[in-house]
């Protein structure tokens, strides 16, 4: 698994840190890291399929949507505790994944990308069309059950999530699976070459990748508390979530953590300044800067720095 | 040294007791900074500001500060902006020139923080009922646009009036824009327009807010055989209205068009935008004004250069909306203590007339009072009156119609009209 005492001593540094977050900031710095630790979970979501494999979903709100939509609607029309509406929408999701794991065996490359950016139209369109009474259609859903109130305890359930799930990933992707499936994303002729299952080996990347989804879609919808088409099957959210994989560093879970928390920071730092649309454009520059100084993102930045300063 | 260490004192001191002087009341706003909507809110919430600072503050003398957050329409960024007004700017009030998508992703928020909200724009009847069936969450919460229930209510008599008596028209086809707004007036008008105005609704066509062809969906409400299109547009109206007049389709279209609510419709349809006629909240343009919104709208003209020449409706809505919160606040003694404010912007009422006649009125339904026409109630929703002579309040809506010379009236309820609803020239 290649670990090393430091690695662990780190993860312990980062995790005692953001536990005691809550003592030295305000409440709205709290907020704006609710919301950067659901965007890292979606990004280490993305970053397990695409980073690793190679396999670039534009799709990712379709998956992420599937968990939210699911529990969603399971706690508003049948009463279903959120206890047993979350795991069911995280199944729901896994489904979801050996559906865009479907196009994945036959093509690749941008093909497959423009599948998956369809795949998340049509669910765009079908949460609209197929029973909207359930789904809320174009309005969505609002006055869903929020798990926590106040935000010091949706931090901690946020990033008592994030860490969990950046943790197992993390280690799931040291073990010879993630070297696989790194490898994939390489040469995918020469593992199979190897005599390892490629089927086998994509599935396991895509259901991995789905889990990760469903459980952060499914726990992001019962933080805001409403769910609407338009704010989660769109190019932006899309883009968000694969600028902060790429700024942060591919391939590396923690980079897109990094990456997520950077982006959601850097937009909200520019609110009070640039309350408008104007952010964006600072936001988008800033990222392009960083992306073409640094294509492997801030990870390896910091490594760099770390790697000076052990020297000197 | 001594000399310096005690000038700096001085000015520490000095500083604190400047704080203490300046607890300023923060107001909030929530909404798009990029549309005219959401600037219409924004900017009515400004020249209120700037005249009750003018005039010695509020509350004792404090002054009000304004603080903006965009939501860009999405729902999730309206979720983070009410956050961002209630936990890191702390404010005491919010104005909202939101959209209904966007008010409905923030109102959990604004029940977990208790913070007295205004909405100007969204007018969704189901956030009324939340009121009816939770009244000490929804407290902080107020709407001064009439609820679409009422604004579809009296549209539904103008199709009884104008297009069935008047016209003669006996069928309709909807074209709908996919969005949550048109599925509500669809719906509402949907439902009302058969059985009260005996209008048969052939079919409904949905098409998307993207669009840029409309001949295609225009051909297929021909062969729908209706007499009349009925179309509900909010986001690009100006391209399905100017389509319509450049394509000389031979039918009448009326129904909702946003973009129609603004004084740049004309130069935004480059001139192509006469004979469409639109459900408007009020004041509309080619409304009249009565004296005091008058003098409001001359001195947004004479502070803002940029569109909105003239604000929309909300932004009438935040202007007496914000003064009549602090009225509140004022009777409260704050805005901490929600209930009591709550009660008092109840209470606020505001009637103003033109030549004699009382013109608007900005007031709030209680949790007991019926309205006569729907029977039921509107709690904390803005006042108005379903039936004419209108002398309760200004009617929930009007209609008013662009001219093919450019100019724009009232063309229902007849009370209010200032011009006579017709067909476009080639419809003729």
């Amino acid at each position: 698994m290649n670990l090393r005492r430091y690695h662990f001593a780190l993860w312990v540094l980062f995790i005692a840190g953001l536990f005691l977050l809550p003592w030295f900031v305000s409440k709205g710095t709290l907020r704006t890291f609710i919301f950067a630790n659901y965007l890292a979970i979606f990004a280490i979501s993305w970053d397990v399929l695409s980073g690793r494999t190679g396999y670039i979903s534009f799709g990712h709100p379709f998956l992420i949507g599937i968990g939210a939509y699911t529990t969603a609607i399971l706690t508003k029309h049948f009463d279903v505790p959120v206890e047993m509406s979350i795991p069911i929408a995280v199944l729901a999701t896994m489904l979801g994944g050996v559906i865009v794991l479907v196009p994945a065996l036959r093509i690749k490359g941008s093909y497959f990308a423009l599948v998956t950016l369809a795949l998340m139209e049509l669910m765009y369109q079908l949460v609209q069309v197929i029973r909207p009474d359930l789904t809320g259609g174009t309005r969505g859903m609002s006055g869903l059950p929020t798990l926590t109130r106040g935000a010091v305890n949706g931090y901690y359930l946020s990033v008592t999530l994030m860490v969990v799930i950046a943790l197992s990933m993390w280690l799931l992707m040291r073990t010879r699976i993630g070297t696989a499936l790194s490898a994939i994303g390489m040469n995918e002729e020469a593992v199979s070459g190897s005599g390892l299952s490629i089927v086998r080996l994509k599935m396991f990347a895509f259901l991995a990748s789905a889990f990760v989804a469903g459980l952060g879609g499914a726990f992001y919808v019962h933080y805001l508390g409403s769910v609407a088409p338009r704010a989660l099957f769109d190019i932006n959210m899309v883009f968000t979530i694969i600028v902060a994989a790429l700024i942060g560093g591919v391939s590396t879970i923690v980079g897109p953590v990094l990456g997520a928390f950077f982006l959601t920071f850097l937009l909200e730092y520019l609110r009070p300044y640039l309350p408008g649309a104007e952010r964006y454009l600072i936001y988008g520059s800033i990222a392009l800067v960083l992306y073409m100084y640094q294509p492997r993102g801030l990870i390896h930045i910091a490594t760099g720095v770390w790697d000076r300063l052990r020297r000197l | 040294m001594q000399k310096t260490g005690a000038f700096f004192a001085a000015a520490m001191a000095a500083g604190l007791m400047a704080t203490a002087a300046e607890a300023d009341v923060k107001v909030g706003f929530i909404g798009s900074l990029s549309s005219d909507t959401g600037l219409s809110t924004l900017r009515g919430a400004e020249v209120a500001i700037e005249e009750l600072n003018a005039a010695g503050g509020v509350m004792g003398g404090q002054k009000i500060t304004l603080v903006a957050a965009d939501t860009q329409e999405d729902v999730t960024e309206g979720v983070k902006a009410y956050e961002y007004l209630a936990e890191t700017e702390e404010v005491d009030f919010i104005i909202s020139g939101s959209i209904d998508d966007v008010s409905l992703g923030w109102l959990p928020r604004m029940q977990e923080f208790q913070i007295p909200t205004l909405d100007t724009w969204t007018s969704y009847i189901d956030i009324i009922d939340m009121i009816v069936e939770d009244r000490d969450t929804m407290a902080p919460y107020f709407m001064n646009i009439a609820s679409d229930e009422a604004l579809a209510t009296l549209y539904i008599n103008f199709g009884a009036d104008v297009l069935k008596a008047k016209m003669g028209f006996d069928s309709v086809v909807i074209l709908a824009e996919d969005t949550a707004f048109g599925d509500a007036i669809t719906g509402l008008v949907t439902d009302g327009l058969a059985p009260v105005a005996d209008i048969e609704v052939k079919e409904i066509i949905t098409y998307d807010v993207n669009t840029v062809d409309f001949a295609p969906i225009f051909s297929k409400a021909r062969a729908s055989g209706a007499d009349f299109i009925y179309q509900v547009s909010s986001v690009n109206s100006q391209v399905i209205s100017s389509q319509y007049v450049k394509l000389q389709v031979p039918m009448a279209m009326t129904g909702v068009n946003v973009s129609a609510l603004g004084l740049e419709y004309w130069d935004d349809t480059g001139g192509a935008g006469g004979g469409i006629s639109t459900l408007s909240p009020i004041p509309s343009v080619g409304f009249p004004l009565d004296p005091v919104s008058r003098k409001f709208v001359d001195d947004y003209q004479a502070k803002y250069s940029s569109r909105p020449k003239v604000p929309h409706f909300n932004g009438f809505n935040a202007y007496h909306g914000l003064k009549q919160a602090m009225a509140a606040a004022e009777e409260a003694g704050g805005f901490e203590d929600v209930k009591a404010w709550s009660a008092a912007m109840l209470k606020q009422d505001l009637k103003l007339e033109k030549d004699g006649k009382m013109w608007l009125r900005y007031g709030f339904w209680d949790y007991d009072t019926k309205e006569p026409v729907t029977g039921r109630t509107y709690p904390h929703n803005a006042l108005f009156d379903l039936e004419a002579p209108y002398d309760f309040a200004q009617p929930s809506m009007v209609v008013i119609q662009w001219k093919e010379d450019g100019s724009v009236g009232v063309v229902y309820p007849f009370e209010y009209a200032n011009t006579e609803f017709e067909l476009p020239s080639w419809v003729k």
